[in-house]
């Protein structure tokens, strides 16, 4: 009996601390999307301030808003530290983002699929909010800057996706700020090319305020996914990405306000 | 190490501009062109900007968008052009790349605006960049200064190898095709009258361009006498002076009660209305019921025979409040839009060349770029017979 109860107890103890250390360690990977998110925000706010255009403009709403979710994430009274993942992870899921934007971009979607794979060119699209570097075949890091020297860095892989051309990125690390981004290629109609579609799960913790947030700003989230298939398309269409870089104004040099 | 420094023409509020000493442009972009600057003009729509219409302006841009002058350095991967060229170029930024443009659709290049996002946000979607004319139609700087960086140089930009003067091909860079496009968007046909309302630079060509698509007869509508004797001279152009006639009756009276097969709205946003729609327009704006002063609009909707084309030149900002019905039950064919420039180049300097149009016929002052403060006052208050005002650098 007492040695049942003890095999009891001892079940029980290494349940609870299973339990407790998967709780701790989707606290912590929690802790460091938020922390990732407030970087991203605080990126995005500092090279929206830097650019000082409407565009910087947009870009440093983004930024607020996301480092608000995240703030907000942190400090919420309401969150019960002991909680448990499997409830706090629905939490999750329910404030995380979905971006889906398209585009129509001329040419071949093999031709756009080869293109978009490649570190660099998603270097180009992404900077200066977020730096990609090719870390081994299908593997990359992305790293955001934040205030303070500081940034949060993960890794992603370029997974099969469903069609050939289409293009599936899976988050390795923990802190990554995304579950999943793909894009799709499909023909477009007549002789305009393809159409690009872009599915971005971003997923920032936040709360009602953030999710009311989304819906009275509703420019701003969607942004993110137009400006980077705006870019896309002007690099697989001309070969560069229009910019107001080192344009002269009375208020010196750059797209400044 | 800080950048060489030029003159530039820019913008600081309402009816508040300035010369100011700025970082010269460089190249950015490998399709990227660096003009010095001989002749550039100030348009009639640059008077939008002055009289402070146009949303996201940002004190110290540097305006124009009628410039012309040398290749000085070109991009790596520029082939068309070297330097030393002489070039006008056109105020449409455009690719050459993307499916409009592959349809001649230049100034809705789906590329040339860094932007995009925010024109999408306010329009549904983004026309091409334009020189010196807001942040949200791509915040280039203009070509009212002493360089211009000109980006996509193998597709604006047009060579002038003939001893043409800038004065003679200047404004192939705006307002001659833009005139000659709202002419063509007029689908006018034999024995037609198409009525023009506006005769400052760009109403000029579309009367010049109506003309020659073969209008029997053309109408210039404005209220300032040296303007309407220009129409007169030039195109031979029966007038009207809106603020001693009624402009309906007039116009019933010289067809016949069809009214004009065509109609050009060269104007735009800041119309001066009469009337009671005079006095209410500039209070609908002011308190943000409307972003336009769309008198020109509703009278030429009102005017055009039934059946008939309303082709409108003229600039627009966001909401206006004109009246659809008639224009839906009267059937009218309404076309716009900023010029397709580059479509037009070619064929507009080869009537230069042949001497079939001198453009040069609506330049009034031509000064150094340093007048642009008196010029921008003297061309928006219509002082001094002002028509065209040419600056050079």
């Amino acid at each position: 009996m007492s040695a049942d109860a003890v095999d009891s107890e001892g079940e029980t103890s290494a349940a609870e601390t299973a339990a407790a250390n998967r709780e701790r360690r989707e606290s912590d990977a929690g802790q460091w999307r938020r922390v990732g998110t407030a970087a991203l925000g605080g990126a995005l706010v500092v090279t929206g301030l830097r650019r000082r255009s409407l565009g910087g403009t947009a870009i440093a709403l983004v930024g607020g808003w996301l480092s608000a979710r995240a703030v907000w994430g942190l400090v919420r009274p309401d969150r019960d530290p002991s909680a448990s993942a499997s409830q706090a992870e629905p939490e999750l899921d329910d404030d995380s983002l979905t971006i889906a934007e398209s585009v129509t971009v001329a040419k071949p979607a093999d031709e756009l699929s080869e293109l978009l794979s490649d570190a660099e060119t998603l270097s180009r699209i992404a900077e200066p909010v977020v730096e990609i570097e090719s870390t081994g075949e299908d593997r990359q890091r992305w790293t955001v800057g934040a205030p303070l020297d500081r940034s949060v860095s993960w890794e992603a892989e370029l997974t099969a996706a469903d069609a050939a051309a289409d293009l599936r990125w899976e988050s390795v690390d923990e802190s990554a700020l995304f579950d999943e981004l793909s894009v799709e290629f499909r023909e477009a109609p007549g002789d305009r090319g393809t159409i690009a579609t872009l599915r971005l799960e971003l997923d920032p913790p936040g709360s009602e305020l953030g999710r009311s947030a989304i819906e009275r700003l509703d420019v701003v989230p969607e942004s993110l996914g137009g400006v980077a298939l705006d870019r896309f398309k002007s690099l697989a269409e001309t070969g560069e990405i229009p910019t107001t870089e080192a344009n002269p104004s009375a208020r010196g040099e750059g797209d400044l306000v | 190490m800080s950048r060489e420094t030029m003159e530039a023409v820019c913008w600081h509020g309402d009816r508040d501009v300035r010369v100011d000493e700025v970082p010269r442009p460089e190249i950015v972009n490998p399709t990227d062109a660096i003009v010095e600057i001989t002749a550039t003009a100030i348009c009639g729509s640059d008077l939008h900007l002055y009289n402070d219409r146009v949303p996201s302006m940002r004190e110290g841009d540097v305006l124009g968008h009628e410039p012309m002058g040398e290749v000085v350095e070109i991009g790596d991967e520029v082939e068309n052009l070297e330097i030393g060229d002489r070039v006008v170029v056109p105020f449409t930024i455009s690719c050459g790349e993307c499916w409009f443009c592959e349809q001649g659709l230049y100034s809705l290049c789906d590329n040339s605006n860094p932007n995009a996002e925010i024109a999408r946000k306010m329009m549904g979607h983004s026309p091409a960049g334009l020189f010196g004319y807001s942040h949200m139609m791509g915040g280039y700087a203009g070509g009212q200064a002493e360089y211009l960086r000109v980006p996509y140089a193998d597709v604006g930009p047009i060579k002038i190898d003939s001893d043409l003067s800038d004065e003679q091909v200047l404004f192939l860079s705006d307002i001659f095709p833009t005139g000659y496009m709202a002419a063509e968007n007029a689908d006018i046909e034999e024995n037609d009258t198409v009525a023009v309302w506006g005769c400052g630079p760009v109403g000029q060509f579309a009367i010049q361009s109506a003309r020659m698509l073969g209008a029997e007869r053309v109408v210039a509508i404005d209220r300032v006498p040296e303007r309407l004797e220009m129409a007169s001279e030039h195109a031979d152009a029966e007038t009207i002076d809106y603020a001693d006639e009624d402009v309906y009756d007039r116009l019933m009276e010289l067809t016949g009660g069809r009214g004009p097969d065509s109609c050009i709205d060269a104007v735009g946003t800041d119309a001066h209305g009469v009337g009671l729609d005079g006095v209410t327009d500039p209070v609908k704006r002011d308190v943000k019921l409307q972003d336009d002063h769309p008198y020109v609009l509703r009278e030429a909707i009102k005017c055009c025979r039934k059946g008939g084309t309303l082709s409108v030149p003229g600039v627009y900002v966001g909401r206006a409040n004109v009246p659809f019905g008639a224009a839906m039950n009267k059937a009218l064919t309404i076309k716009t839009g900023q010029t397709h420039v580059q479509r037009y180049l070619d064929p507009l300097l080869e009537t230069i060349e042949d001497g079939e149009i001198d453009p040069s016929f609506v330049v009034s002052h031509e000064e150094p770029l340093d007048a642009a403060p008196e010029m921008y006052e003297t061309f928006n208050d219509k002082d001094d017979d002002c028509i065209k005002v040419i600056l050079t650098p």
